[in-house]
């Protein structure tokens, strides 16, 4: 009777043991797929309106123009924080390398603009909202190594689904 | 008859051929992981870490876990992307943490003249050991920590440098 159940016990943990092996090898496929080509992102926070709303947006942020170095001028990317390391944020690259950016330093109290060249390997960084947003105006160029990631389309709310990129502007 | 029994040995010459290339495909994968996520070799070369580690190169191990953790600190080799070339990476010594003062020599070769900055939150200062001839925080500034890629445990190659750094 000791015998019959022991085998019991071990069919058990076989099978639970190859069950979790699946679910590991389709986790490791995830994080794969998440790291190296296209990953789902929530931002919230107001620095990107109205382009993005403060909150319930879901976006696809893909990987692999980062690394191919096919980023630009009005393309918004994900990057990891020059303040705290640990946090990841998404804003509009306004320069690349070897631009003059001109900008407006504080417009909630002044008109006081500020002109400066963007450094070799950084981009300037500014958020569509200037008016609530910690981005290069306020700490400078960034380095292109710190950009992990390119927006390229929203999927929630289903009003605004659909490509993230900025369409040429038409004559009217 | 004949064609048939060609047919056949070809479908097993390729069921062969792809049962090996997956098996090389997922050791090549987990070797990614492990060079990702846990520890890798890399070879560094150049004169801005003399004398701790040679001008013509040498196969460092670098571990990939505890730039995640937080614990990276003064005195510590690390592997870090670089702020001016994004393709490549630099093997420095972090010298100072957020918020800590650093007194520097600007360019030692011409003249003794120190500079003292506090470096902002979210950033290290990195300095080669070789100080008169490395391209460091002393000219790009102090580097985001989201940059550093992993820290340098021990030398590998040459031989006869082999284990800790600090020999």
């Amino acid at each position: 009777m000791v015998v019959g159940s022991l085998k019991l016990w071990t069919n058990l943990v076989i099978e639970g043991f190859q069950k979790s092996l699946s679910i590991a090898k389709f986790l490791c496929l995830l994080h794969a797929t998440n790291t190296y080509v296209c990953t789902p992102v929530t931002p919230y926070g107001p620095s990107m309106l109205p382009t993005l709303n403060l909150t319930g947006d879901l976006v696809l942020v893909e990987r692999v123009s980062t690394w191919l170095g096919k980023v630009d001028r009005g393309d918004m990317v994900l990057l990891r924080s020059t303040e705290d390391p640990r946090k990841v944020v998404i804003k509009r690259i306004v320069g690349m390398e070897g631009d003059t950016v001109t900008y407006l330093v504080d417009p909630k109290n002044s008109d006081a603009s500020r002109t400066c060249v963007v450094p070799r390997g950084n981009v300037w960084i500014q958020g569509d909202n200037i008016y609530n947003s910690r981005d290069s105006r306020t700490f400078g160029a960034v380095p292109y190594g710190l950009v992990e990631g390119k927006l390229f389309w929203r999927i929630w709310p289903l009003k605004s689904f659909g490509s993230l990129h900025e369409k040429a502007k038409e004559d009217s | 008859m004949n064609l048939f029994g060609n047919a056949v040995r070809w479908r097993s010459i390729a069921k062969e051929a792809l049962d090996r290339t997956a098996i090389v495909a997922k050791f090549l994968c987990l070797l990614h992981v492990a060079n990702t996520y846990i520890c890798t070799p890399t070879l560094v070369y150049g004169p801005s870490m003399l004398p701790t580690l040679n001008l013509t190169g040498d196969v460092l191990l670098a571990e990939r876990v505890s730039h995640r953790l937080g614990k990276v600190g003064p005195g510590d080799v690390v592997l870090v992307r670089s702020p001016v070339d994004p393709r490549k990476s630099l093997t420095k010594r972090v010298v100072a943490m957020a918020g800590d003062k650093v007194t520097f020599v600007v360019d030692p070769r011409n003249s003794d003249r120190v500079r003292t900055i506090v470096v902002p939150r979210g950033h290290v200062w990195i300095q080669g050991d070789n100080i008169y001839a490395s391209s460091d925080s002393r000219q790009f500034g102090p580097v985001p920590y989201g940059l550093i890629e992993g820290k340098i445990l021990c030398r590998v190659w040459p031989l006869d440098g082999f284990g800790s750094l600090n020999h």
